[in-house]
């Protein structure tokens, strides 16, 4: 497993190794595959032996139906028809697409698509597979299933998988070795729990944002004097976490003094204050709420004969808060945010905004706001679609460009960005129309866990200046963290809604890892910080 | 639904269309014009398509039946002349010329609704990928993104209303540019994603060997059977044809028709090229019906009085 911040050459390196691929550039030192040098190796060895799965699942298909999609690679490698048949037949059912066969490519779901990439790959039989953060365009449940194949795979065939990825929680504990390469340099390359410990002598905060939340919270809390910091029960696993933990907390309270309960219940779930420790995790709320932009029992359908996808919503944004929506894939979290911007119009029902309020729409692609040749280009023209004077627009697009950091490439063209900056860019194109409330779709996608962080600092910044703001998410863990509010979109409606640490406390499943791992002993703490709080109170008494 | 002839090899159904389109081209006869025109819709209405049929035909005759009256007013060619028409003559020759030509326009429009039935983009691209690879990768490539940048370009829309880029809105000349914004938006985005698609292409290995072509077509007895009698039976008319059997001639004077032992030859040879689908269909449907009017004869014996396998013994 290869990991480290974005732009650091994990996608370089990868490619490095896929002969087919290889940037065009200036290089040194050679690449051997099976003892040949990688020029060396016959070009139909190469394309078949060693496959490449890529980010994004839609870029990297080829042909219009699955079942000429799976044929194509073997097609190119110029297989008889009969091998082509029997493996095809194969590899369907194994992946289950039997019943998609014939289906268009463009009716699959993200999840879908990106195993048929895989299935594609896999039918030329390679002995290499690399894949290039094969689930960041996916959701948690979507992605959860593609890491459960390639570790089958891994398993059962005993494939060799070099994979880059930010998904660490789920990829960590399945990984051999792991690789961290930061700025070109490989940083470290030892298996992971050893990387764990290490990053726990150093006390290299950058590295340790990249461990999964059990091993976090083991380098968090002070370690003991006996066993359990042996660095081989490392936990990785909520499974593992949850286990360790409660040898910990037991070895605790037999072990200081002070606490006559012995068990793990001495540690009052009430002691627990929310996220007091950071101003980005939970900004005071004002005292009164002002409704900015509400929906009412909205029913929205995309066809006349169609699914109703929004059914009766109720759902209001009030003044200065971040609203987190979750749901499930096609829940219609996007056809939500579409109806509160105004882009589409609901069957019945109405969206009500507060007198002179206006509410800016990110979409999931940021590519989608972009048509001049540089960022700067893209802001004037955004100033003036919204009526800005000239000189206004100026200081305008200045103040923007240092809060959001791109003053370094506002004469660079908006594609030759990073994702992360590109997303940036729509976003201060969208607060130049200055926008009252702020409507998200997605925006924690495919970023990694450093540029996350700043994302939601960028978030609370705009907060404290009484913006109100809404995002529509799959990631628990970033909805747990930053958001004063959070809703469950649930066949067409809003079922729950609370705050974090209700909402989460609540669920069973859909609650993030830190939850799943503590919540016999401290049901409401949602992050690693809540935990630490809940230990510091209690170790001081 | 997909059985009968629809199920059968693309290579049985693109000789027959063939077929039929030759023989609606070359034998400009009444009695073969009729029956291939009977045979077709005989096929269309055991294809479940008597609808789109129905459907179509007032747009249909009104298409042919305009060239049968408009040839006689523009062609005065021919030696019986019927009347004067504005001091036009109106000839036989021209009148019956134009009929044939109406049944000729009507057969191909029924040919062409019965092939865009049975053939399938799927198979015709099966069968063109034969001729002519690259053409037919290139373009099914094409086919897939038709739909797909239909909607990237209604999301870019979307988006784009945001900035005051609407072509629904402001003068000629701003809605034409910003179409054109639309467009370069959409360009630039599924070029950038054609890189990777071109990555994904060279990965697999594209373009090292020369490509073979899965099929999801096999050619089986039935199919194989078929195609010999659709050949024999297709190449007795046209031989006969250009040894000239069956030819009906108008201009410049019209010639009675005749009927001898070629003709019925060509004939019979001909009604069967025409009604082997329709055979196929027809058989198809008996066969469900039969299926169904009686059960398999079981092994077990039956037992009088009903029972049920869920009734719980006591």
């Amino acid at each position: 497993m290869l990991m480290g911040p974005s732009g650091g050459g994990k996608t370089t390196l990868l490619r490095q190794l896929k002969r087919e691929l290889t940037p065009v550039g200036t290089g040194s030192g050679i690449v051997r595959y099976a003892g040949l040098t990688l020029a060396g190796l016959p070009a139909e060895r190469a394309a078949a032996e060693i496959g490449m799965v890529f980010q994004n699942p839609d870029a990297q298909i080829v042909m219009d139906t699955v079942w000429h999609e799976l044929a194509f690679g073997m097609e190119n490698l110029g297989y008889p028809p009969q091998v082509m048949r029997s493996r095809l037949a194969e590899m369907a059912g194994l992946f289950g697409l039997e019943p998609l066969l014939y289906k268009p490519v463009h009716e699959l779901s993200g999840g879908q698509k990106q195993l048929l990439n895989l299935a594609s790959v896999l039918l030329l039989q390679p002995k290499l597979l690399l894949l290039d953060e094969p689930t960041s365009q996916l959701d948690p449940v979507a992605a959860r299933e593609f890491i459960q194949t390639l570790h089958r795979l891994n398993e059962e065939m005993s494939m060799t998988i070099i994979i880059s990825e930010h998904r660490l929680e789920e990829v960590l504990p399945l990984a051999d070795r792991v690789l961290l390469i930061e700025n070109g340099v490989l940083k470290a390359a030892c298996p992971p729990r050893e990387l764990v410990s290490r990053a726990g002598e150093e006390q290299a905060l950058a590295v340790q944002a990249y461990m999964p939340t059990a091993a976090r919270l083991y380098l968090e809390l002070p370690a003991q004097e006996n066993s359990l910091s042996r660095p081989g029960f490392i936990p990785l696993t909520v499974r593992e976490g949850r286990r360790w933990l409660h040898d910990y907390a037991a070895a605790a309270s037999l072990g200081l003094p002070g606490s006559g309960v012995a068990g793990p219940a001495c540690i009052p779930a009430a002691a627990l204050v929310p996220g007091d420790d950071s101003e980005i995790m939970h900004p005071h709320k004002p005292d009164k709420k002002l409704p900015l932009l509400s929906a009412k029992e909205v029913t929205f359908r995309y066809e006349k004969e169609g699914r109703e996808v929004l059914r009766k919503l109720n759902l209001t944004l009030y003044q200065g808060e971040l609203l987190a929506v979750l749901g499930g894939n096609g829940a219609g979290k996007s056809t939500l945010l579409h109806v509160l911007s105004r882009m589409v119009k609901p069957q019945r029902g109405k969206v009500v905004a507060a007198p002179g309020i206006t509410a800016g729409f990110l979409a999931q692609n940021p590519l989608l706001y972009f048509s001049y040749d540089t960022a700067r280009e893209e802001l004037q023209h955004m100033a003036a679609a919204a009526r800005l004077a000239p000189d206004e627009a100026g200081r305008e697009i200045s103040r923007l460009a240092e809060v959001f950091e791109l003053g370094q490439v506002l004469e660079n063209h908006p594609h030759d960005l990073s994702g992360g900056q590109q997303q940036k860019l729509a976003l201060a194109m969208v607060m130049l129309l200055k926008p009252a409330v702020l409507l998200l779709d997605e925006p924690t996608k495919g970023l990694d866990p450093a540029a996350k962080v700043r994302f939601a600092g960028l978030l609370a910044l705009l907060r404290s200046q009484g913006m109100s703001i809404a995002v529509v998410t799959h990631d628990v863990e970033f909805a747990a963290r930053y958001a004063s509010r959070c809703a469950l979109l649930f066949d067409g409606s809003i079922t729950a809604e609370g705050s974090p640490e209700a909402f989460f406390s609540s669920n069973y499943f859909y609650t993030t890892a830190v939850n799943r791992m503590v919540r016999d002993l401290l049901p409401a703490a949602l992050t690693i910080e809540d935990v630490m709080t809940a230990w510091h109170v209690y170790a001081s008494r | 639904m997909s059985s009968g002839f629809r199920a059968m090899h693309p290579a049985v159904a693109l000789l027959y269309y063939a077929g039929l389109l030759l023989f609606a081209a070359l034998l400009m006869h009444p009695l073969f014009l009729i029956t291939e025109l009977v045979g077709v819709m005989l096929l269309l209405l055991l294809q479940g398509q008597g609808k789109q049929l129905l459907r179509g035909l007032p747009f249909y005759l009104l298409m042919a039946g305009s060239v049968a009256l408009l040839n006689p007013l523009f062609s005065h060619r021919g030696a019986h002349i019927l009347f004067y028409l504005w001091d036009q003559p109106v000839t036989l020759e021209a009148v019956l010329y134009g009929l044939i030509m109406m049944l000729v326009l009507l057969t191909i429009f029924m040919v062409f609704l019965s092939y865009n039935y049975t053939v399938t983009t799927d198979k015709f691209m099966y069968a063109f990928a034969a001729a002519a690879p690259k053409t037919a990768l290139l373009t099914l490539m094409a086919i897939r993104f038709i739909p797909l940048f239909q909607r990237r370009l209604h999301e870019i829309t979307m988006i784009q209303r945001f900035r005051g880029i609407d072509v629904s809105k402001g003068s000629l000349r701003k809605r034409m540019r910003d179409g054109m914004t639309l467009m370069k938006v959409l360009l630039t985005w599924s070029l950038e994603e054609a890189l990777q698609t071109g990555d994904s292409m060279k990965a697999r290995g594209y373009g090292i060997r020369r490509r073979t072509t899965y099929s999801t077509f096999v050619l089986d007895r039935l199919d194989t059977t078929a195609l010999l009698l659709l050949v024999i039976s297709g190449l007795i008319p046209l031989i006969l044809w250009m040894l000239g059997y069956g030819t009906f001639e108008i201009y410049p004077r019209m010639r009675p028709l005749v009927f001898g032992g070629g003709e019925a030859l060509m004939y019979t040879s001909f009604c069967l090229f025409v009604l082997i689908p329709a055979g196929l269909e027809g058989k198809e449907i008996w066969l469900w019906r039969s299926s169904r009017r009686k059960a398999y004869p079981s092994a077990t014996p039956e037992l009088n009085g009903t029972r049920s396998m869920s009734s719980p013994s006591q």
